[in-house]
């Protein structure tokens, strides 16, 4: 087998619809941003190997399409998920909503394991619409909970660390 | 367990008298003694409670199975035990061992090392069997063209179908377990792939409603084709270039299950670590199949160019020995039929072939007629003796060539009578008649009906001389006049001459003596005149002495040039023709 790693783990990106889970894949995998939008169609499979305290880990990345009102999000893609990053637009409100319906969808499927939530767009705050109390619930159980940005690369590392660090250890 | 109820005792004590207590405790004794001795080895039992062997080898089994369902203490606690058990046995029996582990080894390493020269074997035969051939030198072309190796061209084009690679997928969590490639293939983000697999399944189950154990089998992309096995831990997906047969979904299934039969407590619990599943990398290459075309049981190409050129030579050898022999017969049928050439045997030990007999000088050179069919005198020789050929072609022949006529002599033959005609100079006359009797096959030889040569020439100058005159008239008259009778006198003598050869020659020409006017006077007039001029001229010859000739004379009246050839026009005259035989004698004689 190529990869060195013997240990993988399968992580979700869920949130709704152009949040920027690609974007953040993207920029967590090959360090790149675009401001150009292509929704994802189904589901985008992206790897990376992360080394946790001397553990090589591959972390196979799902990029799952993101939820709207026409598409709910299918609870097999989530099957066998270690973890996954919950995103939200910081610039929509409404993106809370689907992540908490998002976040119900994947207990379901895949018990209470350890998710990071994202609040994304950080480079954006001036129109912000989000603040931390709107989200309370949502954190209470993340095992971290921090502000992105895809485009400057704020906080992207750290999300994909941190839960990469609480699968090693599960 | 309920405590033993006491025996109950009968209920009728006037039978049994209760003082006689030596007769009660025989009653109990008679009555309890089986269970009394039971209680007596229980008690004794219960009291001094140690596990017997035996009690233990009866549970022992059930005891860890059951064991070993709770949890897996025991199994750990085993593992020293058994390592050390093992050790200690191959130290003391390594020979017991070795012969236990050997129907297993054996066969293990000898497929691993089949595996190996398979595929070794496999790419260098098709390499040798299409290095020869046309297609072959297609592919050469091709590995040209487009830079890959020859064998890698060979491989594509007599492939029916070969799996390149195969996953082996976690089907729950859909990570890559193991996965396997093909010589020469070189895998590329396999996890990846493995997750999209399992993507696509879950879509395409989720779409179509379909129940978790179904799911797709199969997937085309071009030349390429994913199978899709499921099982209930694992997915396997075999990517197959070409077309597969339908066992080979057998051979996927196999190995599923033996995986699935050695690993399914493993899938269960997976929890990322991969490396627990390296094992399944032999079941896994196994499944690594591949078919390539047969050959066609035919000899390469080259073989049938080379059996070609050989038919070819073989024919052209064949034809020109054919046609060697056919002009060698020819040539033996020609020297059988050449006149002059007699054969009489022929040496074939050779060569050159030898051949004797007998040939008339004048019959054709045999070195000639040997060039002619392309021989040479180290194909064939001639010994040959003269002689004399007697059939008519070669009298004929011989009698050309002793006699060597002018062309202005005849032959004329009628059998073997020989008589000559034309003319000839007299010197060659004379010869002949003294040659051409000897002549072998010559019955009889004669000149009679030929000219001599000189004779004629002799005739025709005389004529000419003749034609040449004419004799002048006054004006209106018809007498001689003194001048002309000298011109007469010349005619005459040219005439006795002229009559002379005549005879000589057996001739009798005709002479015309024609005589003309000039234009004036009347026509009638002009006629007369001409005549009696003509008439004048005659009786002036001495014709009474002429033997063979016979002249004429003829009045022309005025002289036109159209009627008589080459005439001066116009004149007072008469002149001379010779109209039979009419022209030149050596010409007409020839
Ligand atoms: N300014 C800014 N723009 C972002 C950021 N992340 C994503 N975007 C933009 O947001 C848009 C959507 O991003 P995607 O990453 O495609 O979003 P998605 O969640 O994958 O969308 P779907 O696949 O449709 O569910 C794109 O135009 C991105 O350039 C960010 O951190 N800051
Ligand atoms: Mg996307």
């Amino acid at each position: 087998m190529s990869s060195k790693a013997v240990i993988q783990k399968k992580i979700c990106m869920l949130g709704g619809f152009a949040v920027g889970k690609t974007s953040l894949v993207k920029r967590f995998v090959s360090g790149q941003f675009s401001e150009k939008y292509h929704t994802t169609i189904g589901v985008k499979i992206d790897q990376k190997t992360q080394c946790v305290d001397d553990t090589e880990m591959l972390l196979v990345l799902w990029d799952v399409y993101g939820e709207d009102d026409f598409q709910k999000v299918r609870a097999s893609y989530l099957h066998g998920s270690a973890g996954y990053l919950l995103v939200v637009d910081g610039t929509r409100k409404e993106t809370l909503d689907i992540a908490r319906q998002l976040h119900t969808l994947a207990v379901q499927s895949m018990g209470a394991v350890p998710y990071v939530l994202v609040i994304n767009k950080h480079d954006l705050r001036e129109s912000w619409q989000v603040d931390p109390k709107m989200y309370e619930d949502l954190a209470s159980n993340a095992c971290l909970v921090l502000q992105s940005s895809a485009k400057t690369g704020e906080g992207v590392e750290s999300a994909f660390n941190e839960l990469a660090k609480q699968l090693l250890k599960a | 367990m309920a405590p033993p109820s006491r025996p109950s005792l009968p209920n009728s004590p006037s039978e049994i008298s209760l003082e006689d207590s030596k007769g009660f405790s025989y009653l109990r004794r008679l009555l309890l003694q089986p269970e009394q001795t039971e209680l007596e080895r229980l008690k004794g039992r219960l009291e001094d409670f140690t596990l017997q062997p035996h009690d233990v080898s009866r549970v022992l089994p059930d005891a860890i199975r059951l064991r070993a369902q709770q949890d897996s203490r025991l199994l750990t606690s085993m593992i020293p035990i058994t390592q050390e058990a093992l050790s200690l046995s191959i130290k003391q029996s390594p020979q017991l061992i070795s012969d236990s582990i050997a129907p297993i080894l054996g066969p293990a390493i000898r497929k691993a090392i089949a595996r190996a020269m398979r595929g070794m074997v496999q790419s260098l035969n098709q390499t040798l069997e299409y290095s020869m051939s046309w297609k072959g030198l297609q592919w050469r072309w091709e590995a040209f063209r487009t830079g890959k190796s020859f064998a890698e061209v060979v491989l594509l084009h007599t492939l029916r179908f070969r799996v390149e690679q195969v996953f082996l997928i976690h089907k729950k969590t859909g990570l890559l377990l193991n996965h396997v490639v093909a010589e020469g293939i070189s895998g590329q983000g396999e996890e990846v792939i493995s997750g999209m697999l399992t993507a696509i399944q879950d879509f395409v189950r989720d779409s179509f409603g379909q129940k978790q154990d179904d799911g797709l089998e199969s997937l085309r992309i071009g030349d390429l084709t994913v199978w899709i096995e499921q099982g209930s831990g694992a997915i396997l997906a075999g990517v197959i270039r070409g077309a597969p047969p339908i066992e080979l979904r057998e051979v996927f299934q196999e190995t599923l299950e033996t995986i699935h039969a050695q690993f399914s407590e493993l899938l269960q619990v997976f929890k990322g670590d991969v490396g627990a599943f390296e094992e399944t990398r032999l079941p896994l290459e196994d499944c690594l199949q591949a078919q390539f075309e047969k050959k066609s049981k035919g000899f390469p190409l080259a073989f049938w160019i080379l059996l070609g050129l050989l038919i070819l030579g073989l024919g052209i050898w064949v034809f020109q020995a054919r046609s060697d022999q056919k002009q060698w017969a020819q040539l033996l049928e020609r020297i059988g039929q050449e006149p002059g050439l007699v054969v009489t045997s022929i040496q074939e030990e050779g060569p050159p072939t030898i051949f004797y007999g007998l040939r008339d000088p004048l019959a054709t050179d045999p070195e000639q007629i040997l060039s002619e069919f392309g021989y040479s005198s180290k194909q064939a020789v001639f010994h040959l003796k003269p002689f004399m050929d007697l059939t008519p072609e070669f009298v004929e022949k011989r009698a050309y060539a002793v006699l060597q006529p002018p062309s202005s002599a005849d032959f004329r033959w009628q059998a073997t009578h020989l008589s000559v005609g034309g003319h000839a100079p007299h010197a060659w006359i004379t010869q002949a008649n003294l040659l051409g009797p000897l002549l072998p096959g010559v019955m009889s030889f004669e000149t009679n009906g030929m000219f001599g040569t000189e004779d004629l020439e002799r005739f025709d100058t005389l004529r000419a001389r003749l034609e040449r005159l004419s004799v002048n008239f006054l004006v209106g008259g018809s007498a001689l006049t003194k001048g002309e009778k000298t011109i007469i006198s010349k005619v005459s003598e040219i005439l006795e001459s002229f009559d002379k050869q005549a005879l000589l020659l057996g001739l009798n020409p005709q002479v015309q003596v024609l005589g003309f006017t000039d234009p004036r006077g009347s026509r009638d007039a002009n006629l007369e005149l001409s005549t009696a001029r003509a008439k004048n001229v005659v009786q002036a010859l001495p014709t009474n002495s002429f033997r063979a000739l016979k002249v004429e004379a003829i009045g022309k009246g005025v002289t036109r040039s159209a009627e008589i050839e080459g005439l001066p026009i116009g004149g007072r005259r008469a002149v001379f023709r010779v109209v039979r035989p009419q022209g030149n004698l050596l010409e007409s004689h020839k």
